[in-house]
């Protein structure tokens, strides 16, 4: 964050059929109404650009005034955009708790893949960081879904023979491996 | 010899080719000392180089001794201008830095080098390294061209490179 006033926090999602300028023309509207942006996601999902933005700008603006300004880009471009306050207090760098694992579960797509694997996760209170899934291939399509995960302390052997489990009832291929990150 | 703050981000410093030390003086004897002391003094650190410490110069340390995932372990290291003489193939895995905190990043490099460089006593040694030490090596060495692993870092995403839109 930037400066020292009271600011205040905002959730920027914004949809729509990917071309040239999205990026620049949002993020543009959004440094003139004095906002700085935080934590960011934006990629491509099956060929629609999706962008979500942690923003904060000053304590005068609200997320009606955002998402006014934002609107006629929203037009130009034909993209969905919505805005809403964030008002919880959390850490820049939120969880931290457990050992970080990567998880990757692939094979023929077929309904509640992700449901199933995550439950399975959540059973044991794993924390998914990130998480990135395609489907590709005709006539017979394959999901692939890759997972950052925070795994609680004693649990990582059970969640990999879980994993194990799910994706052997689901006719799928599954693999965890730890992913602490060495500081050199 | 001392322990020395480490620079961070954004600090410019981390971005400038280190000049080559050429004849080891006691000033370069006194860096390599710090270098050590300093990696020393924090946990988990492998490896040091001098443009971390704001000095500009092509030196560094590193030592993989008891690291879990160490296979080729050199012992303590300190080398001034070094240079990489062979590499193999590529391998993927999660690097942090010292002057990057709370950052980490898929970085590709050799699984295994061989770098060359001075020793502090004017000798020349060859380290021969894989696995961890190969990885830090590099790293180390990146730092004296102003490369933070983020100028290296792969994709999110890289297991989805292939894309196929209709």
């Amino acid at each position: 964050m930037v400066g020292s006033l009271v600011m205040a926090r905002f959730a920027v999602s914004v949809f729509g059929r990917d071309r040239p300028g999205i990026v620049a023309a949002v993020t543009r509207v959004l440094a003139d109404a004095g906002c700085n942006l935080e934590d960011t996601s934006m990629t491509i999902l099956r060929g629609h650009f999706a962008m979500m933005l942690v923003v904060t700008g000053p304590a005068a603006v609200d997320a009606a005034d955002l998402a006014a300004r934002l609107d006629p880009v929203g037009g130009r471009l034909d993209l969905q955009v919505s805005v809403r306050p964030v008002t919880d207090e959390v850490t820049a760098a939120a969880g931290g708790q457990g050992a970080r694992y990567v998880a990757a579960v692939y094979g023929a797509d077929r309904p509640g893949l992700v449901a199933s694997v995550s439950e399975a996760l959540a059973a044991h209170q794993v924390n998914i960081v990130d998480l990135q899934t395609r489907v590709v291939g005709e006539p017979d399509p394959v999901y692939a879904m890759h997972f950052d995960l925070e795994v609680p302390a004693g649990c990582a052997d059970q969640v990999a023979a879980d994993l194990r489990a799910v994706a052997e009832a689901l006719g799928v291929q599954a693999s965890f491996e730890p992913d602490e990150a060495d500081v050199l | 010899m001392a322990v020395r703050p480490v620079l961070r981000l954004p600090a410019t410093a981390l971005k400038v080719a280190a000049k080559p030390v050429g004849t080891v003086d006691d000033a370069a004897l006194d860096l390599a000392a710090d270098l050590v002391d300093t990696m020393r003094a924090y946990d988990h650190c492998v490896g040091l180089a001098a443009p971390q410490l704001g000095v500009g110069l092509r030196a560094f340390c590193m030592d993989v001794s008891g690291h879990p995932k160490a296979r080729s372990c050199a012992g303590l290291v300190v080398l001034f201008d070094p240079e990489v003489v062979a590499a193999g193939p590529a391998a993927l895995a999660r690097e942090g830095c010292m002057s990057v905190p709370d950052l980490t990043g898929n970085v590709a490099r050799p699984a295994t080098v061989a770098v060359r460089g001075t020793t502090p006593d004017g000798g020349e040694r060859l380290v021969e390294a894989d696995a961890i030490e190969a990885r830090a090596l590099l790293h180390e060495l990146d730092h004296l061209d102003g490369l933070l692993f983020l100028d290296r870092v792969v994709s999110a995403d890289h297991l989805f490179r292939r894309r196929r839109y209709r």
